[in-house]
């Protein structure tokens, strides 16, 4: 029905008719352009924010939840605690019963260079265990994470970000060499190269969004040096009756304040997994430390993230806006589409009178209103270009990340494209039921 | 004017009288939505603080390592502030508002309770607290000299002091204690015992306004002394036209009282800049809104000028016969006038049950009111208007077709 | 070429039934030049969509150059017409957007042509009606005559079995009228059929036959010339038998 040739003649016809009514056609494209613009570029910080940070490990990667609170405050059904305290995470990892088992929580430390003419300045760190550079697929540029034994002997080493290496060292491997944080002097064991996933899905605690961790360094060598913490810390009954020296972050403290995560190969690995949970659940329960029924979750990446409702209800929001203002514009579309079309009535009866079926007719149509569709893709494309930027100048943390990606740029034609066929159906259905009569009057 | 002849009119053009219809509904629907959450943002926006955000600035610095003086390097840095040029108050305090973290507690009325009645935030502060940050006291007293506790104290391991008095704000007297004075009752927060609150603070907001529209004033101050290790948050209150001034000389005074020290730069600003910068996002949603309520109406009134204009053309001839049986150019006007005013009414019929079923589901979602009722008429009013500005241009196009128009068939 | 048999066609709205032909019979033999003439209102417009397949009929059969056509579906009969028949309004017809090229190749685009098949027979055709050299202008820089002579070449492009030919003089001023009427008398010479509706007692007078549709029914004049005056005359329901 469609051979190139029709489809050619079809499109020449459709940029005459286009250059017959300038203004009318730049309305169209224009009206498509505006929806067009708007919705991509809401939905590609949608599909930004929503994406896979660890898509090599996302399925592997498992949270740990558990209720070890007293039942104070207990309401039946809820969710268990978003975090682990530091008891069970140093017995489960002790334990390792995943094939890859760490736990980490947020912390800061203050940097003094060795470099002339640097002041001392403050960096995130991360406070973890050895398997996290193995379980989160880190890349590095020089040198390799420390090893468990490290984590036992509190070693005073660190591994370092790209940035914080550019700025100390100028780029150079400085595996060896020695930061001083906290007036304390850590060995480099590895740089890592860039890295930043998106979200920042192993601590939902701190900007979720934000930049990397500048250092990461033994959890237990920040407890040894009394290293400062970031991120929240929830406790129940006041801690006041022990007399631990480390206050809430000591081992025994009734407080949730880690983040412990497990690399499962397989799911009937995970599922055997969540029963050691329970039954480690049930077993802290007889012996009195946990008070609350047994409430187990074991969660990979992607449900982690849609539990904590990781993409911001505004971006969700603007994509609805977004939607719906294209919404507006294509019914604009089928409007002018339609009187564009009815308008030369009379040379569709010409046309179907001099042979051309009820499809042919359609079918050019289809085209017209598909050509108006690409020429409004491509122009929704440059709006969508402008809005992204627009959205970089922005102060949320995730700004930077809106970008084009030639997925996004794909779909914004095709989107185009689809809308304005559709938009194009009701105006062509009628303009194919033009009857070819011989009383056609010309004007 | 007759509406039954323009009522079968446009009947039988069922096509493109639905589609402005629909246009408009969606429209209306949209834009209804879109006043509304805009009415939510700037309330948000014009959120009373409690604190005098004008003349306040604070300093947040941290330090190098662990400090074992922190305590007295903290008394001094205290002696150093209040004794610069232009402070009028200088206090050192766990958290300040419009930031994103904030200790919390929960709040009981009886002694081993097992709910928590609800959770408030803690400021800690010391003698100057509320003259450093601008609450008014509104009942009963501030603390007394004789109340303040060290942390350093409060937080040693196997302590037994308590926290022997406490400030809350009104919002919170009026939850705990409705229709009494709060003076002189108590509460259980922290510790084993009674803590009684000795007065009544106006307004204090929550840091990152926790708690939504109900609950973000849950506010509680409690008469501690704290280290600037504990958070790093210095408070200075001046004159606005001081602030950068007094902002320099503060941060100069504690470099120089300490080396160990890092000024956290970035956070260390006015209390008004800060505010404006945890309200950026809000602002940025605001303009987004305003700008689709602009495009909505700019596109709605292009369709209507089309299609219009296309109707216009369509019934040339018999307007010129209307015409020739004598109708002036003032009741062809006036009947297109009148027929996308019927169209526009019943778009937004449609358009206020869509809003409303918008609503519905944001309410769901977002966690938003639901819409109130005088958005409706705003709506309507300006989708009308709207109307009537697009189709004026072809209407006037159709009064000025010529009655001669009838004859000349073909 | 033509053949119908007792062909009858009827307008269903909800509250009236028109009968716009009954029982129509009409034979015309390759090669002849036909004018069909009658009252307005007597259903020589129906009978002219119907021959040319641009309606379907109700009753009765219809054969053209030998195919039955009855209850073709719209995309066979649009075939058919694309290739048989060549149609020539009173209004001329033209596309203004297109050029004069462009408007004849029109009926040649939905045949599925090839662009030098195309090319060969819009030139022939133009050159036929003596606007060859015109190819690339537009129809609004042309006279009526010139306009009615380049839908005539748009009708011939595609050699067609059957010109169905509508008022084609009616806007036409006399000189223009003559020069067209010479022109189809040419292409009926060299062997394509022409159906040709008119008013005109004088160009009814240049055709072969002379068919009258008077009351949904035709009446062959060319055997009664006599009857042809009787018929125009009074414009009324003449009698019958032919």
């Amino acid at each position: 029905m469609l051979g190139n040739s029709m489809f050619a003649y079809y499109f020449n016809l459709a940029l005459r008719s286009f250059r017959r009514n300038k203004v009318l056609t730049a309305l169209m494209v224009l009206a498509i352009a505006l929806g067009i613009g708007a919705s991509m570029t809401t939905l590609t910080v949608f599909y930004v924010l929503s994406g896979d940070p660890v898509p090599t490990r996302s399925d592997q990667l498992y949270y740990v939840q558990m209720a070890p609170e007293s039942m104070n405050g207990f309401t039946p059904g809820e969710e268990p605690a978003e975090q682990v305290t530091r008891f069970d995470a140093e017995k489960l990892l002790r334990e390792k019963r995943g094939d890859r088992q760490a736990y980490m929580t947020g912390g800061g430390a203050a940097v003094t260079p060795d470099k002339q003419g640097l002041m001392p300045f403050q960096v995130d760190a991360r406070y973890a265990t050895a398997d996290i550079f193995p379980m989160f697929d880190m890349p590095f540029l020089f040198g390799a994470g420390w090893s468990a034994t490290e984590d036992e002997r509190r070693g005073r080493v660190a591994v370092i970000a790209k940035a914080l290496n550019d700025k100390l060292f100028g780029g150079a491997n400085s595996v060896g060499k020695t930061v001083r944080m906290d007036k304390v002097d850590f060995t480099i064991v590895g740089v890592l190269d860039e890295w930043r996933p998106t979200p920042r899905f192993y601590d939902m605690n701190s900007d979720r969004f934000g930049e990397l961790e500048q250092v990461f360094l033994p959890f237990s060598t920040s407890r040894d040096l009394k290293m400062g913490r970031n991120g929240s810390m929830d406790c129940w009954d006041d801690s006041n009756d022990s007399s631990d020296p480390e206050g809430s972050t000591g081992v025994n403290a009734p407080c949730v304040w880690i983040q412990y995560w497990v690399q499962l190969d397989s799911a009937a690995k995970a599922a055997a997994y969540k029963q050691y949970l329970t039954n480690y659940s049930d077993q802290q329960r007889s012996a009195g430390r946990f008070e609350r029924p047994t409430n187990i979750r074991l969660r990979n990446v992607m449900d982690w993230l849609d539990y904590n409702k990781v993409v911001p209800g505004d971006v969700r929001l603007q994509v609805w806006l977004a939607f719906g203002f294209l919404l507006v514009c294509l019914l604009n579309t089928v409007g002018l589409l339609l009187a564009k079309f009815l308008r030369r009535s009379s040379e569709v009866g010409v046309r179907r009178a001099l042979g051309a079926s009820r499809r042919q007719i359609f079918t050019q149509c289809l085209v017209e209103a598909g050509t108006i569709g690409l020429a409004g893709g491509a122009v929704g494309l440059v709006l969508a270009w402008l809005g992204l930027w627009a959205v970089r100048q922005q102060p949320a943390s995730y700004a930077e990340l809106a970008h084009l990606d030639p997925l996004m740029l794909f779909t914004t034609v095709a989107l185009a494209l689809a809308a304005s066929l559709v938009a194009g159906l009701i105006p062509a259905w009628q303009a194919m039921q033009v009857t070819p009569a011989m009383q056609l009057k010309s004007q | 004017m007759e509406l039954r002849p323009i009522l079968s009119t446009l009947l039988r053009h069922k096509t493109a009288a639905a589609l402005i219809v629909l246009e408009i509904a969606l429209s209306c629907a949209i834009i209804c939505n879109a006043l509304f959450l805009i009415g939510n943002r700037v309330e948000r926006l014009n959120l009373v603080s409690g604190v005098a955000e004008k003349e306040v600035v604070r300093v947040q610095l941290t330090g190098i390592g662990e400090d074992d003086n922190a305590d007295a390097l903290t008394s001094s840095d205290l002696a150093l502030l209040r004794g610069l040029p232009g402070v009028k108050a200088a206090t050192v305090t766990n958290q300040v508002p419009f930031v994103n973290s904030s200790w919390n507690t929960g709040v009981t009325m009886v002694k081993d309770q097992k709910q928590p009645t609800l959770s408030a935030t803690i400021y800690m502060g010391d003698e100057q607290f509320l003259a450093a940050l601008g609450p008014k006291v509104v009942a009963g007293r501030n603390f007394a000299s004789d109340e303040f506790i060290e942390w350093s104290a409060l937080d040693a391991p196997g302590s037994k002091i308590s926290v022997p008095a406490v400030i809350i704000t009104q919002s919170l007297a009026d939850k705990l204690f409705p229709g009494q004075s709060a003076i002189g009752k108590s509460f259980y927060s922290w510790g084993e015992n009674a803590i009684r609150v000795v007065g009544v603070v106006d307004h204090l907001v929550r840091p990152s306004e926790q708690g939504g529209a109900v609950a973000h004033e849950y506010s509680m101050i409690f008469p501690i002394h704290v280290p600037f290790s504990l958070g790093g948050n210095y408070l200075l209150r001046t004159d606005p036209a001081r602030r950068d001034e007094v902002l320099k000389a503060a941060v100069a005074v504690l470099e120089k009282n300490s080396p160990n020290r890092i000024i956290l730069e970035k956070n260390t600003k006015s209390m008004e800049d800060l505010r404006a910068q945890y309200y950026r996002q809000d602002r940025a949603m605001v303009w987004m809104l305003v700008a689709v309520i602009l495009a909505l109406l700019v596109v709605t009134a292009l369709g209507i000028v089309g299609l219009a204009s296309f109707w216009v053309q369509q019934r040339t001839k018999q307007i010129g016969v209307r015409r020739a049986l004598g109708a002036t150019r003032g009741q062809i006007l006036r009947y297109f006038q009148t027929e996308n005013f019927l169209l526009a009414t019943i778009g937004i019929v449609l358009g206020m049950l869509f809003a409303y079923a918008i609503n519905q589901l944001l309410m769901g979602k977002y966690e938003l009111p639901r819409l109130p009722l005088f958005y409706l008429p705003a709506g309507a009013a300006l989708l009308w208007l709207l109307g009537q500005v697009a189709v004026y241009g072809p209407a006037r196009k159709a009064a000025s077709v010529p009655p001669a128009v009838a004859t000349r068939s073909a | 070429m033509l053949d119908m048999r007792q062909v009858t066609k009827v307008y269903r709205t909800a509250m009236v039934e028109t009968h716009a032909l009954r029982a129509l019979d009409l034979h015309v033999k390759e090669g002849e030049f036909v004018a069909v003439t009658g009252p307005s209102g007597s259903g020589k417009t129906t009978f002219l969509n119907i021959a040319g397949l641009l309606e379907d009929f109700t009753g009765g059969e219809f054969t053209l150059d030998g195919e039955n056509v009855k209850g073709l579906s719209d995309d066979a009969r649009s075939r058919l017409r694309n290739q048989k028949i060549g149609f020539i309004f009173q209004g001329f017809n033209l596309i203004p957007d297109l050029n004069l090229f462009d408007n004849v190749d029109v009926p040649l685009r939905y045949r599925g042509m090839s662009a030098k098949d195309r090319k060969l027979r819009i030139e022939d055709s133009l050159g036929l009606v003596g606007l060859g050299s015109r190819m690339k202008h537009f129809p609004a820089e042309l006279s009526g005559g010139q306009q009615q002579r380049v839908a005539i070449a748009r009708a011939l492009a595609g050699s067609p079995r059957l010109l169905l030919a509508d008022e084609p003089t009616g806007n036409l001023d006399s000189q223009m009228a003559r020069g067209v009427l010479e022109l189809l008398e040419d292409i009926n010479a060299q062997g394509t059929t022409i159906i040709m509706v008119t008013h005109d007692p004088e160009l009814a007078a240049r055709a072969q036959r002379n068919v009258h549709i008077v009351d949904g029914m035709a009446t062959d004049l060319s055997v009664e010339p006599a009857l042809i005056r009787v018929a125009q005359a009074s414009g009324a329901s003449a009698g019958t038998s032919a």
